[in-house]
């Protein structure tokens, strides 16, 4: 029996193989070859050198570009977690109608296009639009330029990450078993203690989930950057593009492009080593 | 505690409406720019998106572009799911990992790689391009929706089937597929989505060959800010909120608890 059943299991199974073939081979021809292009081009494009990594590494502007990158990054998530956590709470203790239609509104952002609502934005802070209109009224003669400054890209990604934000803390919150709060509560926590001791710990996965997701969406951010930020305080993923499409330089932006897959990549790994990358999305 | 988390609440609610709300009266606008609120209303943008062909051809292309694009993944992901799900095999463990990949990789960074790799195979700019392209991207998202349908399944059904004396392929046909069929739909359905709004791959290599609605828009607000987005964008955000509305009321009218997805990442 015993042997049996060992050459059973010894048998190499084909199946998963047959089934997983098409997938496998498709991915590498067109995900995994135009990705190993980028790394081949930074280093031999227009000569095979490490010029490209020594001029994005080095260089001033290159510098700047990515240090602005990095804290832009870390302020949206800030953000987020500072709007998210707390509509996130209102969420999972309001009535179910409450919940239900923030839960709704949260989904629709979640779904509305990119491009929708930095269109939105663009409205909502133009020269003519409400918010100088509103300026104005209170009494400010010249309001300052709101559209086309790290202040307009910054709070559309602020608005347009939240939803991740406020999913994953959202979905942790409303799994807290409540008498753990109350066992808390019999034992003498109250207040801001109770929150800091018993309710903020036990969000913390989301807080972790929520975060790490939304940085690393911002790390690499084009089209709300393009669209509303300075063109003098570039992001890097809009560098990148700059570089292809302005000036050709593949060997530059692709060297751009493997120093944030790689910084993507050292943030993804800590992740999936604590927590496993399936539950970043799932 | 409460009462802070209830007013800061009311404002974050108040955020997150605020820009989606606000295009719908934009759209009715006859500001030739960017006002608000606008001087006056018309429906005049609304005819200029109906029947200039430099919208509806971009609009056009990426139904098409995300119809093929979500036919292709299924193709590959379904049988692909079927082998991570239910086999246990060496080197699972990384080939889950790989699934997820497309998801990790920053859009640009593929951007690059495909404006370099497909205009070698002169795939830029064509349909055919930004769809191999963009079938990459939805698989890891029609993976996981998937999947989590494929581990909640109760492989009793099946055992059952086949001990009243269906063979494999029928069992398959009449009891694993319709019990699967709303996974397979809504994971069908993301593919699309993600294909349909997918902006920065699409802008390096969708050309004039095939630009797609998200490349129009995003040219459109570089250079103009025409009116007629508004309209794109409420026609956009109504789609979404009959999408989204209409399962929520087809449930409490079936009155049963609602439960709306958990969306997943797109760039």
């Amino acid at each position: 029996m015993g042997t049996s059943l060992s050459k059973l299991t010894e048998k190499p199974n084909i199946w998963p193989w047959l089934l997983l073939s098409p997938l496998g081979i498709y991915m590498l021809i067109f995900f995994v070859v135009p990705l190993a292009d980028v790394a081949i081009m930074s280093f031999t494009e227009p000569r095979p050198t490490l010029a490209n990594y020594t001029k994005v590494l080095t260089g001033a502007l290159y510098q700047r570009v990515f240090l602005n990158t990095f804290l832009t990054a870390a302020f949206v998530t800030a953000c987020c977690l500072l709007v998210g956590y707390p509509l996130a709470y209102l969420m999972a203790h309001s009535k179910p109608r409450t919940a239900m239609l923030i839960l709704l509104l949260v989904t629709m952002s979640f779904w509305t296009s990119f491009l929708v609502r930095t269109y939105s934005w663009m409205v909502l802070l133009g020269n003519n639009g409400p918010l100088i209109a509103f300026l104005q009224m209170i009494g400010i003669e010249s309001p300052p330029q709101l559209l086309f400054t790290r202040f307009s890209s910054t709070l559309a990604m602020i608005h347009i990450l939240a939803p991740y934000m406020i999913m994953n803390i959202y979905s942790v919150m409303k799994k807290i078993d409540p008498a753990l709060i109350r066992s808390a509560e019999s034992l003498g926590a109250k207040g801001f203690s109770l929150f800091r001791h018993v309710y903020l710990p036990l969000t913390a996965p989301g807080i972790a989930n929520g975060s790490v997701l939304v940085f690393v969406i911002c790390l690499g951010f084009y089209v709300t950057p393009v669209l509303l930020g300075s063109p003098r305080e570039q992001m890097i993923a809009g560098l990148i593009g700059h570089q292809i499409e302005e000036f050709l330089a593949f060997g530059l932006g692709s060297a751009m492009a493997m120093v944030l897959l790689a910084v993507t990549l050292v943030i993804l790994t800590i992740y999936h080593r604590r927590f496993g990358l399936d539950k970043l999305w799932g | 505690m409460n009462t802070f988390m209830r007013w800061a609440g009311f404002l974050v609610v108040l955020f997150i409406a605020a820009p989606l709300v606000i295009v719908v009266p934009m759209s009715f606008s006859d500001a030739r720019s960017l006002q608000f609120p606008p001087p006056g209303y018309w429906l005049g943008y609304y005819r200029a998106y109906f029947t200039d062909m430099s919208w509806l051809i971009p609009t056009w292309n990426s139904i098409l572009i995300a119809t093929a694009t979500m036919i292709l993944t299924m193709l590959l992901v379904v049988p692909a799911t079927f082998a991570l799900v239910r086999h246990r095999f060496r080197g699972k463990g990384f080939a889950d990992l790989m699934m997820l990949m497309p998801l990790a990789v920053p859009h640009i960074v593929m951007a690059v790689g495909y404006y370099s790799y497909f205009g070698q195979l002169r795939l830029v700019p064509t349909p055919f391009g930004v769809i191999l392209a963009h079938t990459c991207l939805s698989v890891p998202i029609a993976f996981l929706v998937l999947s989590a349908n494929l581990k909640g399944f109760d492989r009793n059904l099946e055992r059952a089937a086949q001990s009243l004396g269906a063979n494999p392929a029928r069992t398959f046909i009449h009891v694993t597929l319709p019990i699967l069929r709303p996974g397979l739909i809504i994971s069908a359905l993301f593919a699309f989505v993600q294909s349909f709004d997918e902006t920065v791959v699409a802008i390096f290599i969708s050309g004039r060959g095939a630009e797609t609605l998200p490349r129009k828009m995003f040219d459109s607000i570089r250079q103009e800010a025409d009116p007629v987005i508004a309209v794109i964008s409420t026609l956009l955000f109504a789609i979404v909120l009959v999408g989204i509305v209409a399962p929520y009321f087809i449930s409490t009218l079936r009155s049963r608890a609602p439960k709306p997805s958990k969306p997943t990442g797109a760039h």
